[in-house]
């Protein structure tokens, strides 16, 4: 935590680019969706229109397919896709850091530039139906035969699977070792024989989680990432890059929102009660203050500190934010209630989900007491 | 500054709160404040905002005033060394030779009101006159009354005349910057206050031992401290990026973030200190600790300027164009 002044601020060269990108966004509209077109579908046609004009990966090198610039850069280009409205850039960020830190300099050289160009669609295979938040807890097991892997197992929240070509899996490759040492990752083609990908519906009724079943699926040794026993610090980094808001991309999401709120109280001034104007004042609060923070770690992370388990602290954060907006958001307009599928209902059932991916609100605490202010252990493993 | 030289001014505002901290509510006497706040002056800190542009920014006014907070000090860092000159600065004016200003506030201590309403000279160790910003940006000057003590002990109260001789106006952008800086150098004594204090609850949550085992151990100790971590990191993001932006942005901006700031804070700095006495249980409840002196500032300071209710009224609206 750093005791001196930070910069806050946008370095030159990001006004630079936002005026580029607003200048490429006037020519390249966000496409119509077309009738019927899944979501994710229409959402893989934006990310490689994105990626045709160089918007996606800024900060990723260029020799796998980025443009060598710095994580405020995607992020301005985030911001300016969400003050026109337009979804973020794909979610790929956390994945991409994983690759960049564990992976081989041939598989980055193979698999970075086809997941920034949206050629291969990438998700994430961490959770099991007995291992949520405990990936110690995790049972999918890899078997090494000689020069290859045979895995037997079942994931579950590989968010968007059906859509995916590869999957970031993880499995035990050894029955005996500390959960710490025995996880290995592995770099998954979804069409392997063996995988059968089953979508679940969820309870605002998308379908984006998925169950994975892997049924003595075969893994060549090429297709690991990282050495064996690297699966645990390689999910550690990754859920650090899931954690903050600008990472995810969810800012501009709940700025349009608390927005609309500010705008009703003013439209309706008078009419609304003191409580609820208050609770609408205190979604700005907690929005704002999330920006302020993210930008904070923005600053640091500039100053050269990497994502680590303060990451909980962030994603904490954005949790409140989150589900009290679109608690907030129900009172505002009741109307979401009355009317079934209503756009606000279906965000608001999501943010009850907040404190749960990613690891729950309670595994966050844990990480904070354990690997920030480093409490004494409970004395269990 | 460059950020050696302000390293080594803020170390210099650290052995001085080392010194003169307050072991306990035992130690508030009147004689060791003055002493405490002549060694203070003798730090020259006083400086940092007179000149323009100014030597310190406001970011690093702010960090100065986090470190005031850490420890219990009876010295009156704000008002007299960062508050008034800054406001004489925004005049044009210099102090009048041989005085002290600090500032003077409503009586609720909230930012004081129109008309001759009675005022107080708020953060006064050392002072002998008290600037007042009225809200139409008019700024006056008015003598000292007697000591009026306050709830926090740390802090020194005196009355001040309800109206004193004009010495000035703010004209709007500086009325705004003002009320920005004020917000930011009191929000952030805060965050510093309940930064340390949780921290000292993690310490003792370490050593103190219950059930043969150290309370640090209990996952219900664990979420409390971890919760409690998380609303000192909202609080010190929100208030270090309203001081940046009074640095480099407009002051409509920076007024618009530091009163974020100041929410946060009336909301959380209190949970936080809440938490961290809930941690040092009974020993806490007594006077001879310093929990209560670290309560008495968070809880006295949530209403001091602006309180959450009269922020939220503001926040919940977008602003009007300036």
């Amino acid at each position: 935590m750093s005791g001196t002044p930070l910069d806050f601020g946008d370095p030159a060269d990001l006004n630079r680019l936002r005026t580029e990108f607003r200048a490429w966004l006037a020519v390249h509209p966000l496409p119509e969706r077309h009738v019927d077109e899944p979501v994710p579908v229409f959402l893989l046609r934006w990310h490689r229109l994105l990626h045709s004009g160089g918007w996606v990966g800024l900060d990723v090198p260029e020799r796998y397919g980025g443009r060598g610039l710095t994580a405020l850069h995607q992020v301005s280009v985030s911001d300016e896709l969400g003050a026109c409205r337009a979804p973020g850039v794909p979610r790929i960020g956390y994945l991409a850091h994983a690759l960049l830190e564990f992976a081989s300099e041939d598989q980055r050289l193979r698999m970075l530039p086809r997941m920034l160009a949206g050629d291969e669609v990438w998700c994430q295979g961490f959770s099991e139906p007995g291992a949520g938040s405990d990936l110690a807890g995790m049972s999918t097991f890899a078997e090494r035969r000689g020069d290859h892997y045979v895995v037997r197992g079942q994931k579950l929240w590989t968010s968007y699977a059906q859509y995916s070509d590869l999957c970031l899996l993880l499995a035990r490759t050894d029955r005996e070792g500390t959960p710490h040492r025995s996880i290995t990752a592995f770099a998954l083609p979804l069409d392997r024989a063996g995988v059968t990908v089953r979508p679940l519906r969820a309870a605002n009724g998308d379908d984006e989680f998925c169950e994975l079943f892997l049924d003595d699926v075969r893994l060549e040794e090429s297709e690991r990432v990282g050495s064996e026993g690297d699966g645990w610090p390689l999910a550690m980094t990754t859920v650090s890059y899931e954690r903050n808001a600008l990472d995810t991309g969810h800012l501009s999401k709940y700025g349009l929102l608390v927005e609309r709120l500010r705008s009703a109280v003013r439209e309706r001034a008078g009419t609304l009660p003191d409580g609820l104007r208050s609770e609408v004042g205190q979604c700005y609060v907690d929005y704002e203050v999330l920006v302020a923070h993210a930008r904070r770690r923005t600053a640091e992370r500039l100053g050269g500190q990497v994502a680590g388990p303060e990451s909980s602290i962030d994603k904490l954060l954005m949790t409140r934010a989150e589900q009290r907006l679109y608690e907030t958001a129900l009172k505002v307009f009741p109307e979401q209630l009355a009317e079934d599928g209503g756009e606000i209902f279906g965000e608001y059932l999501y943010s009850r989900a907040a404190s749960v991916y990613g690891g729950t609100s309670q595994i966050q605490r844990n990480i904070i007491a354990k690997r920030v202010l480093h409490l004494p252990s409970s004395g269990r493993p | 500054m460059e950020t050696e030289e302000f390293v080594l001014v803020r170390d210099l505002l650290r052995s001085f709160a080392a010194r003169f901290r307050v072991g306990s509510a035992d130690d508030v006497k009147p004689s060791a404040g003055a002493a405490a706040q002549e060694a203070l002056g003798e730090l020259g800190l006083g400086e940092l905002r007179r000149s323009t542009p100014p030597a310190a920014t406001v970011q690093e006014c702010a960090l100065l005033a986090e470190e005031h907070g850490s420890l219990p000090l009876p010295t009156s860092l704000l008002g007299t060394v960062l508050l008034a000159p800054e406001l004489l600065r925004l005049l044009g004016t210099p102090a009048a030779p041989g005085t002290t200003p600090t500032i003077a506030l409503a009586r609720d201590l909230r930012f004081p009101a129109a008309g001759s309403s009675p005022l107080v000279a708020w953060d006064s160790e050392g002072a002998d006159e008290a600037l007042c910003v009225l809200p139409d940006g008019t700024v006056t000057v008015s003598g000292l009354g007697p000591a009026a003590p306050g709830v926090d002990l740390l802090r020194a109260i005196r009355t001040a005349e309800p109206a004193g001789r004009v010495v000035g106006r703010l004209d709007p952008a500086g009325h705004r910057h003002w009320q920005a800086y004020t917000l930011i150098v009191v929000t952030s004594e805060l965050v510093g206050a309940a930064r340390s204090f949780v921290a000292q609850s993690v310490e003792y949550a370490r050593e103190r031992a219950q059930y043969g085992r150290p309370i640090g151990s209990f996952q219900a100790v664990q979420h409390l401290l971890a919760d409690a971590t998380v609303l000192v990191e909202a609080c010190a993001s929100a208030t270090r990026y309203a001081a940046w932006c009074l640095d480099h942005e407009s002051p409509q901006r920076a007024l618009a973030a530091a009163r974020v700031a100041k929410a946060e804070v009336n909301r959380s700095a209190v949970e936080a200190v809440y938490a961290g006495t809930q941690v040092f249980g009974g020993i806490a409840q007594t006077w001879e600790h310093v929990a209560h002196l670290y309560l008495r500032k968070v809880r006295v300071g949530a209403t001091v300027l602006a309180t959450t209710a009269d922020l939220l009224t503001v926040l919940a609206e977008p602003e009007a164009a300036p």
